[in-house]
């Protein structure tokens, strides 16, 4: 899918003191954060390495928000990433990503989706809700970097909105030295998504991927 | 689920409760839906056949408790689950077979919630197990929560106390878990799937298997405490418990559930040396033979526990057997809250705290991550695109004004699931909310109390079917002039469509009796009972408007089955569709609806997501110059 890649020979470097690796997973109910979230374990679990998921489900399956912490690394143990240890965050609409911002640190490279997603009294009440650019701004005062990326457009020309959360995982594997590899990640996309809608995923994925490398070159 | 032993699979803390309950071969599953327990039943359902188990939902926990204490004394082992919440559903059946103990092992597995992440108190069921007398082992993560359960029928089978004219039989244990456990996910290598053995079976002994008679009963309690006096002996030395003390330790910890993998990630994060440690998963009766160990060879014990002070009392009592003077931290100095979930930092801050050194996580990102966090909206969870609760509590509040009773001019009691929803703007309905079936009992009081404005429970099937009978005859034949609106989406919703007796198939998927509310509601007395389709808002309002005229008890069922099921079945209709000509932009769908398909364009006029539309036409109904059209 993504040719070039570098192998498993840096997956340290980027471990950290106790060796692990951070991926922290921002949505909203019906997004497919928690999908999202199956692909990077099932992959970095066939990888061999030692994998630790933590979910908020709670009441918030549908509409509400939805944070999944994804802990590689042989040190990791408990389902929670520490104060500012998060490596990637992949958030799938802008303002969640102000929610998880305990979690950010300099340390942090954030892929942010700028499709929001207002709740509904956001509507009926007036109330004030950040535009992507604001989000940006103040996620840029937290953490080493943040690629701002329209997710739900790109799923949109990949046939639909709902493969979102493969565009966001395509433009992580474009980010330098990703801990999983691209072939266990497209493994771990063949079972855990619909056969029927795979090929469409697929190419949310290569829109995802292409569209990093093109931020990364100041595109 | 069923995979070969020794294969490395990725599980959920509740997939490997699931997991373990095969692995001891167990016959019969029941439980009641509650986040955050639900999956161990859900995990189970797709493999009953080939694993030769029996696994329902229940209509509520104490019948599913009954029912494996049913199956067990009969012989088969049996496990039954449930949210905190349940266990005090339960609680009646659950301290009495304490007493008149089980044959085949019996497992009750609860799930608290620190951090009320499901909505519902911060129960700690560590405490219950004292209260009913019976053993208690406490998961920490997924490999745990099988070996818990493993552990757990061990127990349950092994200390029967052989009397006179009773067989030997043992007793139901608990094995507990938490959000943050149950929903953890990590690799767990499979054992072997235990042949099955069955229990002795049945046979009448009212000495053991009845209350009735004072001294038995006692006789019953005075061998529930030799049990639990053997119990202990063997927690002392289970593999579920950890000790280890370097040489030359100055400070301990205790540790229990999630915490024990903070700890060990705090203390290799820092570095941290010569620190003894105690983690404990034998959580009720606790092993003192350990704990008085570490506390003799140390000057400070930190003991992490989420939720009450159980550990630390009990590390507090036994200090003073020491003979001088250690410094115990935990809740009751106030090192560490007793509200909420712990964190690794909460674990990293207390650790440092013990030995002396500042492990507070600091830089200079503070200030924008609170102003990160101050900008994120709030998102409450609003009803779904197409949701039949919207089109009742629309109708409702409809209702009230045309009857004179808008502006807080009646009171609508609220209770468990989807329909409390009903609370958040626009529709600003339900008052209060309290336990499942609450809602009828609280509103018959309400009325008691002198209370004029009329008071409508508001109740989901599920919920009915639970709690909701026992007080409609109440309200029925005590005369309680309330109005019960029973909003019937044919399935338990909020924890993920579990079916409930009016969904017309059972756990396991196959058709069944569907049980209709309109008809208990009658057998309970209630005359004036109306069926409506939400959908239908004038209809409803009409059903509603009539009732409240009427006065004395009435009740409405609304019925539709939940828009998420019905996408799923593939009966969802055609998107509607707003005639941008057409729209004045009054956006009175948008305020009165709150639909998370419907949105304002840049011009102002509404607009309609097609892909998220469920098609339930309500925003056709509510639009005044008929702009809107489409779906069926």
């Amino acid at each position: 899918m993504c040719p070039g890649l570098p192998g498993r020979g840096h997956l340290w470097r980027w471990l950290g003191l106790i060796g692990e690796h951070n991926i922290l997973v921002s949505s909203v109910g019906g997004q497919g954060g928690v999908t999202l979230t199956r692909v990077l374990s099932t992959a970095a679990f066939s990888q061999g390495m030692n994998v630790v998921v933590g979910e908020t489900l709670g009441m918030a399956q549908r509409g509400g928000s939805v944070t999944s912490h994804v802990r590689v690394g042989p040190g990791v143990r408990g389902p929670m990433i520490p104060r500012g240890g998060c490596d990637v965050l992949l958030s799938l609409e802008p303002a969640e990503a102000l929610r998880v911002a305990h979690y950010l640190g300099r340390r942090t490279r954030a892929v942010v989706n700028t499709a929001p997603s207002p709740p509904a009294f956001a509507l009926l009440r007036e109330a004030r809700y950040p535009e992507a650019e604001e989000v940006i701004g103040v996620l840029k005062r937290i953490t080493g970097v943040v690629y701002p990326i329209d997710a739900t457009g790109l799923a949109s020309e990949a046939g639909s909105t709902r493969s979102m959360n493969m565009v966001v995982l395509g433009a992580y594997v474009a980010l330098e030295d990703p801990v999983l590899s691209p072939s266990s990640l497209e493994e771990a996309m063949a079972a855990s998504l619909p056969p029927r809608f795979l090929a469409m995923n697929k190419r949310a994925f290569d829109l995802g991927y292409e569209a990093m490398i093109g931020l990364k070159h100041g595109g | 689920m069923l995979g070969d032993e020794g294969s490395r699979v990725l599980l959920m803390g509740n997939e490997a409760v699931a997991r373990g309950a095969i692995e001891a071969g167990v016959e019969v599953v029941a439980g009641y839906p509650g986040t955050p327990s639900s999956e161990v039943v859900e995990s189970l359902i797709p493999v009953v056949r080939e694993a030769g188990i029996r696994v329902e939902w229940s209509v509520n926990e104490k019948v599913a408790f009954d029912v494996c204490s049913g199956a067990s004394l009969a012989g088969a082992r049996s496990l039954v689950t449930m949210k905190m919440s349940g266990l005090n559903v339960a609680s009646d059946s659950i301290v009495s077979m304490a007493y008149g103990g089980v044959n085949g092992g019996l497992v009750v597995y609860v799930a608290d919630d620190p951090g009320a992440h499901a909505g519902m108190v911060e129960q700690d069921s560590r405490l219950f197990a004292r209260a009913a007398l019976l053993p208690m082992i406490d998961a920490w993560d997924p490999g745990s929560s099988r070996d818990a359960v493993l552990e757990a029928f061990e127990v349950s089978e092994e200390f029967g106390i052989p009397v006179e004219v009773s067989e030997e039989f043992g007793i139901p244990v608990f094995v507990r878990s938490t959000s943050s456990v149950a929903h953890m996910r990590g690799g767990v290598e499979l054992g072997p799937v235990r042949e099955r053995k069955r229990a002795a079976g049945l046979t009448r002994d009212i000495r053991r298997l009845t209350r009735a008679s004072p001294a038995w009963c006692k006789e019953q309690h005075a061998r529930l405490n030799e049990r639990m006096a053997k119990i202990t002996a063997r927690f002392e030395a289970s593999r579920l418990n950890g000790l280890e003390i370097p040489g030359g330790a100055r400070w301990g910890v205790i540790s229990t559930g999630v915490s024990r993998s903070y700890l060990v990630e705090a203390v290799e994060r820092y570095g941290v040396e010569g620190l003894a440690t105690l983690s404990i998963g034998t959580t009720n009766p606790l092993p003192e033979g350990l704990i008085r160990a570490l506390v003799d060879r140390v000057e400070g014990v930190l003991v992490l526990e989420e939720l009450e002070p159980h550990v630390e009392q009990s590390v507090r009592a036994l200090r003073g057997d020491v003979g001088r003077s250690i410094r115990v931290l935990g809740k009751m100095d106030g090192t560490l809250p007793r509200v909420g979930e712990y964190t690794p930092d909460i674990v990293e801050v207390a650790l440092g705290a013990l030995i002396g050194r500042d492990l507070a996580r600091r830089d200079d990102l503070e200030g924008p991550r609170v102003e990160a966090r101050a900008m994120a909206p709030r998102r409450p969870l609003p009803f779904c695109p197409g949701c039949s609760h919207r089109g009742t509590y629309v109708a409702l509040g409809q209702a009230l004004r045309e009857t004179g009773h808008g502006e807080e001019g009646a009171i609508v009691v609220g209770d468990i699931g989807c329909t409390i929803l009903g609370m958040h703007p626009p529709f600003d309905s339900c008052w209060m909310e309290v336990s499942m079936g609450a809602s009828i009992g609280l509103a018959s009081g309400i009325k008691y109390a002198g209370e004029e404005r009329p008071v409508i429970a508001a109740i989901g099937d599920s919920t009915f079917f639970h709690a909701g009978v026992p007080p409609t005859i109440n309200a029925s034949w005590n005369g309680a002039d309330i109005l019960i609106a029973v909003l019937d989406n044919e399935i338990t919703a909020m924890t993920g469509h579990q079916p409930s007796p009016s969904s017309g198939y059972n756990a396991a998927g196959e058709a069944s009796r569907e049980i209709r509310i309109e008809g208990l509601l009658q057998a309970s007395g209630v005359e004036r009972v109306s069926v409506v389709d939400p959908y239908d808002i004038s209809a409803s309002r009409a059903a509603f408007v009539e009732a409240l005229k009427a006065g004395g008890i009435a009740a409405v069922v609304l019925r539709r089955a939940c828009s998420l099921v019905a996408r799923r079945i593939g009966l969802q209709k055609g998107a509607l569709r707003v005639s941008p000509e057409d729209c004045t932009g009054c956006l009175l769908c948008v305020r009165t609806l709150g639909c998370p398909a419907m949105g304002v364009s840049g011009e102002g006029r509404a607009v309609i997501d097609e892909a998220a539309c469920a098609g339930c036409g309500m925003c056709a109904q509510v639009c005044p110059v008929g702009a809107i059209s489409g779906g069926g």
